[in-house]
């Protein structure tokens, strides 16, 4: 058994092969990862170094591991969610020499443990998916914790959680808001979650798009990609949000704009987008069309309450796995992949090309943590190396850039001198 | 095709079915399509109240899935003795030993090859078929052809698909057609839906399921504009891709520029396209001269008929290689260039997916409902062609969707009738 298979806590080794297949794929289909992201990371700055890795654990998660081993850090990665991790991946990763605690569909206690078996590696830096390592790491390894060097970070709850620990004053070491990007925000938000949510969606349930009617609750980045590919697909999006910005926003976009109640009376299917909990909850079940289909783009498991909504049902039973349907009165409610976020635990989570944007913004983020000069903070990654990114990958299509010329700007700097 | 007598021993001796075990899983999936399905339901009612059907033997040829199988127990509801036949490709074991359970009797595996599938279907075609559901007329031709023993009983024909229409009117021109046909593939309530939305919206999902993929920003060429390629087309452009449409048929071209795609000839399209989904149900629609000229990472697709709709063998250039993850197998290509073929160029929405979604199979399998309630009553008085089917079939099954959805639509009142059935003018002006 090598080193990394005897300190890793995983549930199938034996699945290894099909874990690097998957693997191998992901590599073909991420020309900014393979090129701009391990060019910057030869430079030797990660050699040695201690990363740990907690971001949903499936292919392309992995492929990003694999990088950043193959830079020289020792890295040690754990799943952000046990309902998304993918046992084949883990397995490969492991066969790969990569230590790895983390198993699909594990309890919240197991799920924890991994968690701080991650931290009792003692990682100098963080790439975190909702802070859900560092906040643990506060908690629980107060001392690992003040010696943490850096943490990068995917997600909007994410760096919400961040900027919380920040104004509180318990934040003693820089971290990059990797979430607020362009290079990620504009793409894997709208586009990736966009398209893989309703992928998840549609393979879930077999159902038809067009005709359908959805209501959207949240209307951020992901719930604007969510309207805007219903109504692409031929399905009628409603637009639930409580921000007046970002409802007419929605509204001026052409969709139609409703208060929760009214939204889901007529609504198939309900997806929520908001990153809080309980978006849609007890005080809505009775709203609800019955046999609606409920399901979560967001980041919490909770942003549909499925545990009142197993605790109100006289039953649950699942006529299609990743579906299950509750007794709730008298009527239907389905709930898919239980309620966890359904591209990643339903599907295959997000289209390769976007995670390439958006790793390549959590591998540059980290090596800018690294190498550069960063106060105790929450930082965003420099204009400079996101436009980088999207120079990378619009080169990788074949697609070069004009410049402007000296006379094209605008006069305004004539006039202040 | 092989028949019986000379198949191997393995494919003589199988059992119709891969996996008994398997069928409270495919018991479970019937149930979810089925609360999904309004108009099927409505139609089945309908023909058991007629007791049109009662011990009547129907043989169904569709791809065997969830809503296949609902339709297949709407049949044996309504008193009729109900076979099915799938080929491997479009098989699902645990559909077929759910119908198998409850008495279906049932001629699919998915891991049959072909021998085995030619003895399943041979055994399909001895349960005595008085009513055919039939797919790409498979079973129709071999009844016309190798097991004209059992032609006496076949009292009509009712045909799902574009391709199998075809041979049927090929079969009527040259006076080799013995029985009546109905065409449920051009029925409105089917083809409008089914080939358009169904086929559009499954097969685009189909490719980004199984590779993981995104189409924003990715050029996608649709060889062949019909309805299929038209839903292909336009399923793509929602999710953000440049289409490209290649067709041999000048009006069908010149309506792909209308509705906003580039037109172009394959051999140029293959030179820029990163995904090809083809669309046509003809055999070498995309072939390896093609196929060659293709940028390493291309992505290939059928949404048409399947085999050898993408034919790559025969050029030494385009090697088949190993299958990378599963329903994607990389095809090597001069220059360290790969391709990847998505189900082995079978219908990828059916083989790397679960074929058409609910709702659509809901309108198609209730017009073939109400196309066999129709043979049932009338077939033995219609002589040997393909017809259309009833236009009172198509509005029964569209009013039923619409019902279910809680819309209404207008009637026609007596002015308007009056002016649409007038040819003078301002007739209709003052009733």
């Amino acid at each position: 058994m090598s080193n990394a298979a005897a300190r890793s806590t995983i549930a199938d080794p034996s699945l290894a092969p099909a874990g690097r297949k998957a693997i191998a794929w992901a590599s073909r289909n991420a020309p900014v990862l393979n090129g701009l992201l391990r060019e910057r990371l030869a430079d030797g700055s990660f050699d040695g170094l201690r990363v740990a890795l907690v971001v949903h654990l499936e292919a392309k998660t992995a492929f990003l591991a694999t990088i950043l081993a193959d830079a020289g850090a020792h890295v040690v990665v754990a799943g952000s969610n046990p309902h998304s991790t993918r046992d084949d991946i883990t397995a490969g990763l492991v066969d790969m020499g990569i230590e790895v605690h983390s198993s699909r569909g594990s309890s919240y206690k197991q799920w924890e443990r991994d968690l701080l078996s991650i931290a009792d590696t003692e990682p100098e830096y963080i790439i975190d998916d909702g802070a859900e390592l560092t906040m643990r790491m506060a908690k629980h390894r107060p001392e690992l914790f003040k010696r943490l060097r850096g943490v990068s970070e995917e997600t909007t709850t994410g760096v919400a959680r961040l900027r919380s620990l920040d104004e509180a004053g318990r934040l003693p070491f820089a971290a990059m808001a990797a979430n607020d990007a362009a290079c990620k925000y504009m793409f894997d938000n709208r586009y990736g979650t966009g398209q893989s949510t309703i992928q998840a969606v549609l393979a879930l349930t077999n159902f038809l798009m067009p005709g359908k009617r959805v209501a959207v609750i949240g209307y951020g980045w992901v719930g604007r990609g969510l309207a805007n590919y219903v109504r692409a697909l031929g399905g009628r999006a409603v637009v639930v949000e409580v921000d007046p910005i970002r409802s007419l926003d929605a509204f001026m976009e052409g969709h139609e704009v409703a208060p929760i109640a009214e939204a889901v009376i007529d609504a198939d299917i309900v997806i929520t987008a908001t990153g809080g909990m309980r978006a849609v909850g007890s005080a809505h079940f009775p709203h609800l069309k019955p046999n609606a289909v409920l399901a979560n783009a967001g980041h919490h498991d909770l942003e549909v309450d499925v545990e009142a909504l197993r605790q109100e049902s006289s039953s649950a039973r699942t006529l299609r796995e990743g579906v299950t349907t509750f007794d709730w009165n008298d009527k239907q409610i389905n709930v898919l992949a239980e309620g966890a976020l359904v591209n990643i635990a339903g599907g295959l989570g997000h289209p390769i090309e976007i995670m390439d944007l958006s790793f390549a913004v959590q591998g540059l983020s980290s090596h800018e943590l690294v190498v550069g000069d960063y106060a105790p903070g929450v930082h965003v990654l420099p204009r400079r190396l996101d436009e980088e990114i999207a120079r990378a990958r619009l080169a990788s299509e074949g697609i070069t850039l004009d410049t402007l010329n000296d006379d094209q700007f605008d006069t305004i700097q004539e006039w202040v001198g | 095709m092989m028949t019986g007598s000379n198949n191997n021993d393995a494919a003589a001796n199988a059992e119709n079915i891969a996996a008994p075990e398997l069928a409270g899983e495919g018991l479970l999936r019937i149930e979810w399509a089925k609360q999904f399905m309004p108009a099927l339901s409505e139609a089945g009612r309908d023909l058991r109240e007629s007791g049109s059907l009662a011990g009547r033997r129907v043989g169904i040829v569709l791809a065997l899935e969830p809503k296949t199988a609902v339709l297949a127990l709407t049949l044996q509801e309504a008193g009729a003795e109900v076979a099915v036949y799938a080929d491997s490709s479009s098989a699902r074991d645990s559909e077929a030993a759910a119908l198998d359970s409850v008495g279906v009797s049932v001629f699919a595996r998915s891991d049959a090859d072909e021998a085995m599938n030619a003895v399943l279907l041979d055994r399909f075609i001895d349960f005595g078929i008085e009513f055919l559901i039939d797919d790409g007329a498979v079973a129709t031709r071999l009844i016309h052809t190798s097991r004209s023993d059992v032609l006496d009983m076949l009292v009509g024909v009712a045909e799902e698909t574009t391709s199998g229409v075809r041979p049927l009117r090929v079969m009527e021109q040259e006076g080799a057609l013995a029985v009546p046909c109905l065409a449920v593939n051009d029925c409105d309530a089917k083809q409008l839906f089914d080939n358009i939305y169904g086929t559009g919206q499954s097969v685009v999902m189909s490719v980004i399921d199984a590779t993981n993929t995104q189409l924003q920003g990715k050029e996608v060429v649709v060889v062949g504009y019909g309805l299929v390629g038209s839903g292909i087309a336009g399923a793509a452009h929602a999710l953000g891709a440049r289409v490209t449409i290649t067709e041999i048929d000048p009006i069908k071209a010149l309506k792909a520029v209308h509705d906003g795609y580039r037109v172009q000839r394959l051999r140029e399209a293959c030179v820029t396209g990163d995904v090809f989904i083809t669309a046509t149900g003809i055999g070498y629609s995309l072939t390896a001269a093609e196929a060659r000229l293709m940028k390493d990472g291309a992505l290939l697709a059928v949404g048409g008929e399947g085999p050898p709709e993408i034919h790559l063998t025969g050029d030494s250039s385009v090697v088949l290689g190993d299958e990378v993850r599963p329903n994607v197998r990389e095809v090597h290509l001069e220059g360290d260039r790969s391709i990847f073929l998505i189900a082995d160029g079978h219908c990828s929405n059916i083989t790397a997916g679960e074929g058409n979604p609910i709702e659509i199979m809901d309108l198609s399998l209730a017009v073939q409902c109400r196309a066999v309630h129709y043979l049932a009553e009338h077939g033995a008085d219609l002589s040997p062609a393909v017809y259309d089917v009833p236009s009172e079939v198509a509005d029964a099954t569209a009013l039923a969707a619409l019902a279910q959805r809680g819309i209404a639509i207008d009637t026609p009142t007596a002015a308007q009738q009056l002016d649409a059935s007038s040819w003078r003018t301002n007739e209709g002006e003052n009733p």
